[in-house]
């Protein structure tokens, strides 16, 4: 039997039902129809987060010189306070609040009597503290449901201290994981920022949209950009900020890294601004390339075009014997990977290169275009979860709006293999026979592990130690376990070395005691020492 | 600090119940927690246990929905309680409750109730609903609810048995291991609630148990209404949530409350309780573990009185742990728990004041229901060395360098949180060592630079690395291709010569908006037309703003030599903008002269750009050379995006400015060095300021006195008098050259130093209609020399503040030039003329206000009809005054 079906033939059929369409094999040749973005069922161990998680926790935490408040009692500011490694350093002209949790701390009387009158407060206390140009108020659950109107005090202390004041409405109960959340923080983004700045349009600039500098990715790839001669103005929204975001509109280009958090934006911008925008992965030595030369093709300037060959050459030679005697160690290994809503996809890739069959897939909270590719984005069904979240439309900025190229330009570049405005999803690199899950569950991932043999699980720490505990090396992807960066060439090598660590520690080869007969543990382990 | 900021907890020192649900269900056999709320609550908790604890955790969610919130929540909680029992198949399953189910009422025993109405299969599945609102409660409140919950609902076998019901608050599972070794090793019998030694911290094996097959099982809870006694080690919950008094209420077992076992009483307590119930003699192990603790406390005693410690976290832990360093005479300066615990302080206090009194420490606080921002601000208050516990307290330690001893949860930044040890004998001397090695690293560490600086080198200057004093060198000039040499500029700049100032202009650009430090005198505002200071301006100016109102300035002004950058804020905060403004000017004139003035914060990273921009002067404000009297002249210190406060704010700008400082020397900058008199404050340190100012090559020193703005910290300050300010500089003139006519500019003078005409300079780009005020306002000429405060003698006026006063309203009109009436006795021959000259001067004015005023003059003034008013005050204030004085004889308007 197919290792898809022996597992989902464990649960009830009221369960079946609901994962059948969740958990596929992939078939060569065939549309792979996978259902995504939907409620998870309650009571399985998933590992989905909230709205507000998706807001707070992604999207705006990390802009560094913005103040943001958790208005709400006070576990949801404190679990959200520097857990995503989200690398960020203040500088001369910018301010970093990353180390600070502010929140409203609401108790009792101020969920029975409202809590606008806190807030209010709370503003006034946080200007005078810390005297931000830019502060952020996101919701918990019972700010929504006892009708606080965050929206109308934002705007009264706009006017009051003269500064930018966000609210976001992610209330945790919003739509059915952190995706919700994602889309609200990009449409105020949208309104309250990008386009406010009065900065002039400079050469080759670019945004760099979902990359949130996890253990220092963004800095990787920004070292890379600026090595080449592109200017970045600014970075969404991994050790961003609101000083430079403001600009972003000048820029002719958004690469794109994580479509499924931030692809609202570059829509956005595409429509408001005419700037461009482009799917890149940063992460995995072909892809990284791939997206390179794809970015100077854009721009079609030869002094471009050469320099990243250069640029390329160096540092891919700076690495190779590294990534060489990984390879050698890694070789037919088989790699599970559940993580985000891009992020699996982005690393396929690279573990191909490293020798690793990725043979168990899925997202956390991913759409259907993040599996299936963008042209499908049309035949996904709206439903009652999806449409409680706010969705805006924006019309052209006459005073911004430039076209930088033509459709036709565009047109030519997509027949060259440039992903202008296009993505493919994880079908684009995933293997033929390998399983999908989505949204899956802690009884899901054990029994995969026994059923495909997995080598390497890449997960989160909610089951890095379910993982570890069934004898298979466990690497987080959220949060690197404290390591990084592994994106671009150097993030690459990185990544490898851990990964041979993680497979070759010796306490693998010492699970069992020396005083027993037989061994307990089947399977194969990586243990070469 | 956030002390009093109870709307805004700045990093909280605390967690919510749910957290404290999730741990204590943890301790039960083969029990799953089913958070009831929006999925986000049960994803963020596990993450965090995970973390601390580096085992799997699971936590179920009802994964509540917008529909759920609107319908209620009772389909999605039986429809997880139906998965969960068929996916784990648990025998207890913990419904906690969140914001979310509280905020919309729902039942939760209700909705089990129906559930086992519609499932009686599931009958042997126990489940205990907890009310735990994140609003509710702390983690701490959280986890003994949970227990006393498990109390109430588990079904009860109330015949009597022999056991002891052993509860506990959160303590580590290496810590519960040792608990029940210590029981069985008395030889008693007991019930432990909760039991999470092995859940959270298991072996390695080949299969992982999905369901926590460890713990406290049903069971055993149901003879806990028949147990012999109840011990309750968790001494500061209150009772509503404490199991042992519910045990004790509904069915008579007797309860005894004991502290957490951490320190050497605390644990005898527990072993003599131990050893009476037992009936029997302590232990050979125990007598000798005790006696090894003892002889560790011994050893490491002539270290402790050096330790300031901060323990924080919950209530349980800080009040056993604080009887720990007071054993020790490590002094516990700061107490904290972010629970709300209002006995706290009548716990501990005694205990602490014991220490103090035989360390004579004066000063030390116990915080209850605080956030970590308080923390910091009273560690660095109170000078404390160590922090005791969990991780939370890690970006203190990042910042201000005290470092944290991390054993309490969750820790997050270091794994074996599971293994933390801090109960009982053993346990409390692995603490108790960790804190005297913190200390010991402290002074045994490197070359032992504290000791070095205390007792060897001189002067705070070592501090910062300086080496030894620098004598004034040659300036050399800035290699520029300037007509004017450094001498001829110096020569023809206003404020650092006195003889320039009478002949040449200057011009302050305000494009520096932003500033870097809070200065508790200071308070930045735009809009203030009628107010003459540092930091004032009526608009901020882009540069290329800047550089037009320049050129057209030219124009007018004669002799405008010199232009400045003097705020609004810093201009080094603002350094694109003063670059660019700097370079356009330049290019126009290369014969105008450049000064900057700056906190110095950002000095040492400008310095060289500084003198390649051709800036030839620059002006730092410098208050205090001591951290200790800096920390309270600084508010806060912003640099490369941390936020400092206290003495490691006014350390950092120290340090900055005197490394800043020595290079613009080094560089040929000519440096003024102002410095605000601070009545209490500075004023005795100031000469000092200025040796030190000598010492690296500055150029003069510019004593002023404080202005004392509304809203600002120093707003009640009591003002150095004129007389005061002279005598400092005078002293200070032995050792620096001083300015004795600084009029304290405004960021957008214009001008001579004495006459301002910025006004005139105002609108330039609208055209400006002053409406003229239907009612004649009154008019006031008042006396000052610093333009700011009534601080001159009428006779010795050379110059008038002209004011308006309408309706509350204080403006500024003009200034008027006389010629003084009095200078002494020499030139007294034409003094009629001199007051005629005066007097027509004030002919439109109702009334004159300055400090004193002779009897000849005020009777002719009053035969005029003009008011006379003595005072010693901010001028608006004394005008505000006067004019309402007038009113009230008259009648008001």
């Amino acid at each position: 039997m197919d290792p898809r079906d022996k597992v989902l033939d464990k649960y009830s059929s009221k369960v079946y039902k609901n994962r059948k369409e969740h958990v596929i094999t992939i078939k060569d040749g065939e549309p792979n129809v996978i259902t995504a973005d939907t409620r998870t069922v309650p009571g399985i161990m998933t590992n989905r987060g909230c709205c507000y998680a998706g807001a707070k926790g992604v999207v705006i935490g990390p802009l560094k010189d913005v103040l943001t408040i958790t208005h709400g009692p006070i576990g949801c500011g404190f679990y959200s306070w520097g857990t995503r490694r989200n690398k960020a350093k203040g500088d001369e002209s910018t301010k970093s609040f990353l180390e600070y949790c502010l929140s409203t701390d609401m108790q009792e009387t101020d969920i029975v009597f409202g809590g606008e009158k806190k807030l209010r407060q709370a503003l006034k206390e946080a200007v005078e503290i810390f005297d931000p140009e830019c502060i952020a108020i996101a919701s918990t659950c019972p700010v929504g449901l006892i009708g606080d109107d965050i929206h109308a005090i934002a705007s009264e202390a706009e006017k009051e201290y003269g500064i930018t004041v966000m609210a976001f409405s992610c209330e945790g109960y919003k739509g059915v994981s952190q995706s919700g959340g994602h889309h609200i923080a990009n449409n105020g983004l949208m309104k309250k920022v990008i386009g406010t700045g009065d900065a002039s349009p400079v050469k080759y600039s670019v945004n760099l949209l979902g990359e949130y500098n996890i253990g220092g990715d963004g800095w990787e790839v920004e070292r890379l950009l600026k090595r080449i001669g592109y200017n970045v103005i600014s970075i969404m929204t991994g050790d961003g900020s609101y000083a430079t975001l403001k600009n972003a509109h000048t820029a002719d280009l958004n690469l794109v890294q994580c479509h499924r958090s931030i692809n609202y934006i570059a829509e956005m911008m595409k429509t408001k601004y005419g700037t461009d925008w482009m799917k890149v992965n940063f992460i995995g030595i072909d892809t990284t390339k791939k997206s390179l030369r794809d970015l100077a093709k854009y721009f079609n300037d030869p002094e471009l075009i050469k320099r990243t060959e250069e640029v390329i050459a160096e540092e891919e030679a700076s690495i190779a014997q590294g990534i060489a005697a990984c390879q050698e160690k890694l070789k037919g290994k088989k790699a599970a990977i559940y993580v985000g809503g891009s992020r699996s996809h982005h690393y396929i890739n690279l573990l191909n290169s490293l020798g690793v069959d990725t043979v168990l897939a899925g997202y956390e909270f991913a759409h259907r275009d993040d599996y299936e590719g963008r042209e499908v984005i049309p035949t996904i069904k709206q439903d009652a979860d999806s449409k409680n979240i706010e969705s805006i439309t924006v019309a052209k900025d006459e005073s911004y709006y430039k076209e930088r190229l033509t459709e036709e330009e565009l047109m030519a570049l997509r027949a060259d293999g440039i992903p202008m405005e296009e993505y493919n999803g994880m079908w684009e690199d995933i293997m033929d026979g390998a399983v999908i899950t989505d949204d899956y569950n802690h009884f899901e991932t054990e029994q995969f592990i026994k059923e495909l043999g997995i080598d390497i699980f890449f997960s989160g720490i909610k089951d890095k130690y379910v993982i570890t505990r069934m004898g298979v090396p466990s690497r987080q992807l959220h949060s690197y376990d404290y390591s990084g960066p592994y994106a671009g060439f150097k993030g690459a090598l990185n990544f490898a070395n851990d990964v041979t660590m993680a497979t070759h520690i010796p306490a693998w080869n010492m699970l069992t005691a020396p005083w027993k007969k037989t061994p307990t543990l089947n399977g194969s382990l990586g243990g070469n020492e | 600090m956030s002390k009093n900021l109870v709307n805004l907890n700045v990093n909280p020192c605390k967690m919510c119940m749910p957290m404290g649900a999730a741990n204590a269900f943890y301790g039960i056999r083969k029990c799953m927690n089913l958070l009831h709320g929006s999925q986000g609550c049960s994803t963020y908790i596990r993450r965090h246990m995970a973390t601390h604890y580096n085992e799997p955790v699971d936590i179920a969610s009802s994964s509540l929905t917008e529909e759920g919130t609107v319908y209620g929540g009772e389909k999605n909680l039986k429809l997880g309680l139906e998965n969960l029992i068929k996916v784990y198949d648990p025998e207890v399953i913990g419904v906690s409750t969140t914001c979310l189910a509280e905020t919309i009422g729902e039942d939760v025993s209700f909705i089990i109730k129906n559930f086992y109405e519609e499932h009686p299969e599931y009958e042997h599945v126990t489940i205990i609903p907890v009310q735990s609102a994140g609003y509710g409660g702390t983690q701490f409140e959280g986890f003994m609810a949970t227990l006393k919950a498990i109390v109430k609902n588990v079904p009860m076998e109330i015949e009597a048995n022999q056991k002891i019901n052993v509860i506990t608050s959160m303590i580590s599972p290496a810590d519960t291991r040792y608990l029940k070794d210590l029981f069985k090793a008395f030889g008693l019998d007991i019930i432990l609630l909760p039991d999470l030694s092995e859940n959270l911290d298991g072996v390695h094996k080949p299969d992982y148990d999905r369901l926590p097959a460890n713990g406290t099982g049903i069971e055993d809870i149901k003879m806990m209404a028949g147990a012999r006694l109840t011990l309750e080690i968790s001494n500061s919950i209150r009772s509503e949530f404490s199991p042992g008094v519910y045990l004790n209420e509904t069915y008579g077992v007797p309860y005894q409350r004991l502290n957490l076992p951490i320190g050497l009483k605390n644990t005898d307590t527990l072993i003599k309780t131990l050893a009476r119930i037992a009936d029997i003699d302590v232990p050979d192990a125990i007598k000798k573990s005790r006696g090894r603790f003892l002889d560790g406390m011994v050893d490491s005693h002539k270290y402790n009185a050096e330790g300031r410690v901060v323990i924080f976290g919950e209530p349980d832990f800080v009040m056993a742990a604080v009887e720990l360093a007071c054993e020790n005479g490590i002094m516990p300066v700061v107490t904290a728990t972010g629970s709300n615990c209002p006995e706290l302080e009548m716990r501990i206090k005694p205990l602490i004041q014991k220490v103090a009194d035989r360390l004579f420490i004066e000063d030390y606080v116990i915080l209850n229901d605080v956030d970590f921002e308080t923390i910091e601000a009273e560690a660095l208050r109170l000078d404390a060395n160590m922090m005791l516990g969990n991780s939370d307290a890690r970006r203190i330690e990042e910042k201000s360098g005290i470092p944290l001893i991390r054993c309490a949860f969750p820790i997050h930044d270091q794994v074996g949180g599971q293994r933390i040890r801090t109960l009982g004998y053993d346990g409390s001397l692995d603490l108790l060592d960790k804190m005297t090695n913190t200390l010991l690293r402290k002074v045994e560490g490197g070359f032992r630079e504290a000791l070095y600086n205390k007792y060897y080198e001189e002067g705070p200057k070592s501090k910062y690395g300086l080496e030894t004093p620098i004598i004034t060198k040659e300036v050399t000039p800035v290699t520029t291709n300037k007509a004017m040499t450094l001498e001829e500029k110096t020569a023809n700049h206003p404020c650092f010569n006195c003889g320039a100032s009478q002949k040449n202009s200057r011009m302050h650009l305000p494009i520096a908006p932003k500033c870097n430090i809070q200065c508790n005198y200071c308070v930045r505002k735009y809009d203030c037309m009628n107010e003459s200071r540092p930091g004032v301006t009526t608009s901020v100016l882009s540069p290329e703003e800047a550089f037009a109102k320049y050129k057209l300035v030219k124009e007018k002004v004669e002799n405008l030599t010199v232009i400045g950058i003097a705020g609004p804020g810093d201009a080094l905060a603002n350094f694109d903008e003063t670059k660019k403004a700097l370079e356009m000017i330049h290019e126009d004139d290369p014969n105008i002269t450049f000064c900057v003035s700056t906190n110095g914060l950002m000095l040492p990273y400008h310095a060289k750009e500084l003198a390649d921009l051709n800036v030839s002067h620059v002006t730092v404000t410098v208050n205090a050379v001591d951290p200790a009297i800096g920390a309270k002249i600084y508010k806060f210190v912003n640099f490369m995006g941390k936020h400092y406060v206290g003495e490691a704010a006014a350390s950092i700008l120290l340090a900055n400015q005197l490394a800043g400082i020595k290079m613009l020397v080094d560089l040929g900058v000519v440096v003024k060095i102002n410095t605000v008199t601070l009545k209490g404050i500075n004023d005795g340190h100031i000469e000092e300021v200025v040796k030190t100012m000598r010492d690296l090559g500055c150029y003069i020193s510019n004593i002023m006195p404080l202005i004392p703005v509304k809203g600002s910290a120093f707003e009640g300050l009591e003002i150095a008098t004129n007389h005061e300010i002279t005598e400092i500089r005078d002293r200070c003139g032995l050792h620096l050259k001083q300015m004795y006519h600084c009029k304290q500019c405004r960021a957008d003078a214009i001008g001579k130093l004495d006459q301002d005409q910025s006004i005139e300079f105002r609108n330039l780009t609208k055209e400006s209609e002053a409406k003229e005020a239907t009612e004649k306002p009154l008019r006031f000429a008042t006396i000052s020399k610093s333009g700011s405060l009534v601080d001159q003698h009428f006779g010795q006026a050379t110059e008038l503040y002209i004011y308006d006063y309408t309706k509350d309203a204080v403006a500024f009109k003009e200034k008027r030039t006389v010629k003084k009436y009095c200078d002494g006795a020499e030139n007294c021959d034409d003094k009629e003329d001199k007051i005629a000259n005066i007097l027509r001067e004030l002919e439109d004015c109702d009334g004159v206000i300055s400090m004193r005023i002779g009897d000849g003059p005020s009777n002719r003034l009053e035969k005029k009809g003009i008011k006379v008013f003595s005072t010693y005050d901010r001028i608006e204030d004394a005008v505000k005054n006067a004019a309402q004085s007038i009113l009230k004889v008259s009648g008001g308007i």
